[in-house]
């Protein structure tokens, strides 16, 4: 097989809050190839349960490790979570299309994510850490307890705003309220990812303001290949399967039914 | 080491293969050398007209299985034949194409542009589609199976297999009907009607409301109607539901399949075919066989 499934020895697993784990993979040749946006797909049961991999977003990709931000709220992630260092998992990846990188008259980057959906925004600041644009990352999450810490970020010099559900974080109410630190310019950039209202809300404001993005969409996925066009959603183009034709897809082209 | 299986006059080098619909963009994530060593390609049905297929939820996870409503999305045969045929026949391996349509004729003038094409080992008729006019679908009626059957063996240029659904009372009486029209053999079973429900918001967690239930969950029942069949019939039949391993497949084959196909395991490991031969290599060296016919049907009655 062409370099997409691997075994790879789980380095560390890291307890990041009371929401959030890490989970590293020994895996240099998947660090050296994954980009930013692209997904690994993890079979988490040596069993029949559950059945099917369970996709993860590249969180980061250093020191020939890959990483994976998750919260265990499922069957898969929850077996996730009780791995041990030194356990192998059988991994697809890196599979799906990534973002594209801003290109060089981008001046403002700006990443929209809800709860989890930061993952990506991770891996693409250190991928982007030499581009000249601003940075910022809109950052929602339900409490305080969901978001993420995000001095790392301030490291790659991304500005982060944050709003919370309850308001115990940043400004209260939806990351749309954090939309007014968008640059209103066609030299801006939009990269989002999160649940779907959010991603509807970015892609309505993007619509609305004349502003080019893309969003990473999520849909329930057996193979990961393209091959069951089981988690296809509909598009511009028809429908199109999250796992082959994304999960990245240009913001024009999502429909939110 | 004899492993070849003659379905009519076709041969395959080997008795594993992948059901249809679960073994898309084989080229990309297999080597070329690796894609050679499946007994036979059988790629997603084909209709007459392109199918956009269902609106999502299309999959769901059940225990040990998945309910798929897909809506057999494709190009349509024209299509099908100017750009996807090409490139499966560049892999240089038997090809079974998988066909439906709403009326005998539609089946029929897709046997014709394929007869045209050139290039084929075999036909498989997904015989999964409504039965006009009625309430059941073509597989659930020995006479409309029989009628189907008939006419495409009239055209066909290559040998025909029936798939049949297990959503019937008996299903040796639609096999005999298959093989009594001239099909050279059958493939078994397709997908079980099923639904799974989302308690929180009270709906079906398939688009379609309903769907085909796959996967380890339904492989005994599919094993129990191959090995009813097998002892009804003469025609080779190809087994499938739930093989995920070689253990599963030669279930299959002592139950009295000549071939075995892997489906949705192929989501979950999409080396499982080579994996399934190799194990069935290895039981076939460790009982000192030399051929794959003192396993097929070997079950003690």
């Amino acid at each position: 097989m062409k370099n997409i499934q691997g075994v790879y020895k789980v380095a560390g697993l890291t307890r990041v809050n009371d929401i959030y784990y890490r989970l590293a993979l020994e895996a240099p040749e998947l660090a050296r190839l994954v980009k930013p946006g692209q997904f690994i797909h993890i079979k988490v049961s040596a069993g029949l349960e559950p059945l099917f991999r369970r996709p993860f977003s590249v969180y980061r990709a250093v020191g020939g490790k890959v990483e994976i931000f998750f919260e265990p709220v499922g069957k898969g992630s929850r077996l996730l979570a009780g791995c041990k260092k030194g356990d192998l998992l059988d991994v697809l990846g890196p599979l799906g299309r990534p973002f594209s990188l801003p290109s060089r008259d981008v001046r403002q980057v700006v990443f929209i994510a809800g709860g989890v959906g930061v993952a990506p925004f991770m891996l693409f600041s250190d991928q982007i850490v030499k581009h000249k644009a601003a940075k910022v990352l809109l950052y929602g999450g339900r409490s305080k307890a969901h978001t993420f810490p995000l001095n790392e970020f301030k490291k790659n010099a991304v500005k982060a705003f944050v709003a919370t559900d309850d308001g115990s974080a940043g400004v209260p109410g939806r990351v749309s309220e954090l939309f007014g630190r968008i640059d209103i310019a066609p030299t801006t950039f939009i990269y989002a990812c999160g649940p779907r209202p959010m991603l509807a809300a970015v892609a309505a404001f993007a619509r609305e303001k004349g502003l080019k993005g893309e969003a990473s969409m999520e849909e329930v996925m057996a193979c990961g290949l393209g091959a069951c066009l089981g988690c296809s959603i509909p598009t511009s183009q028809g429908y199109q399967t999250v796992c082959h034709d994304g999960p990245v897809f240009d913001l024009q082209d999502l429909v939110f039914p | 080491m004899k492993i070849a299986i003659n379905i009519g006059t076709a041969v395959f080098p080997n008795p594993v293969t992948v059901a249809s619909g679960t073994f898309g963009h084989a080229e990309e994530f297999y080597g070329q050398e690796e894609v050679k060593k499946l007994g036979a390609l059988v790629p997603k049905t084909v209709t007459l007209n392109a199918q956009q297929g269902n609106p999502p939820k299309r999959i769901c996870e059940t225990p040990a299985g998945m309910i798929n409503a897909i809506g057999i999305e494709n190009p349509g045969i024209d299509r099908f034949i100017d750009v996807k045929l090409p490139r499966l026949k560049a892999a240089g391996v038997p090809l079974i194409i998988s066909i439906s349509a709403h009326s005998e004729d539609d089946f029929v003038l897709m046997v014709e542009k394929l007869n045209e094409a050139g290039g084929l080992s075999a036909i498989e008729l997904n015989l999964s589609c409504p039965n006009l006019q009625k309430k059941e679908l073509v597989a659930q009626s020995a006479e409309a199976t029989s009628g189907v059957v008939r006419r495409v063996k009239n055209v066909s240029h290559y040998p025909v297999i029936a798939k049949l659904s297990p959503n019937v009372t008996d299903i040796t009486a639609i096999a005999l009907a298959a093989e009594e029209a001239g099909a050279d053999g059958l493939s078994m079973v397709n997908t079980f009607m099923a639904m799974a429900i989302d308690i929180r918001k009270r709906r079906s967690r398939i688009g379609n409301f309903t769907g085909g239930l796959s996967g380890p969950a339904i492989r005994p029942i599919a094993v129990r109607m191959v090995c009813e069949t097998a002892a009804r019939v003469k025609i080779p039949i190809i087994g499938m539901g739930g093989i995920t391993n070689a253990d599963d497949a030669l279930e299959f084959l002592i139950a009295g399949a000549s071939m075995v196909a892997v489906g949705t395991y192929n989501f979950v490991d999409p080396r499982a075919p080579l994996t399934v031969l190799e194990g069935i290599k290895a039981y076939m060296r460790a009982h000192r066989m030399t051929d794959i016919r003192e396993l097929i049907g070997s079950i003690e009655r």
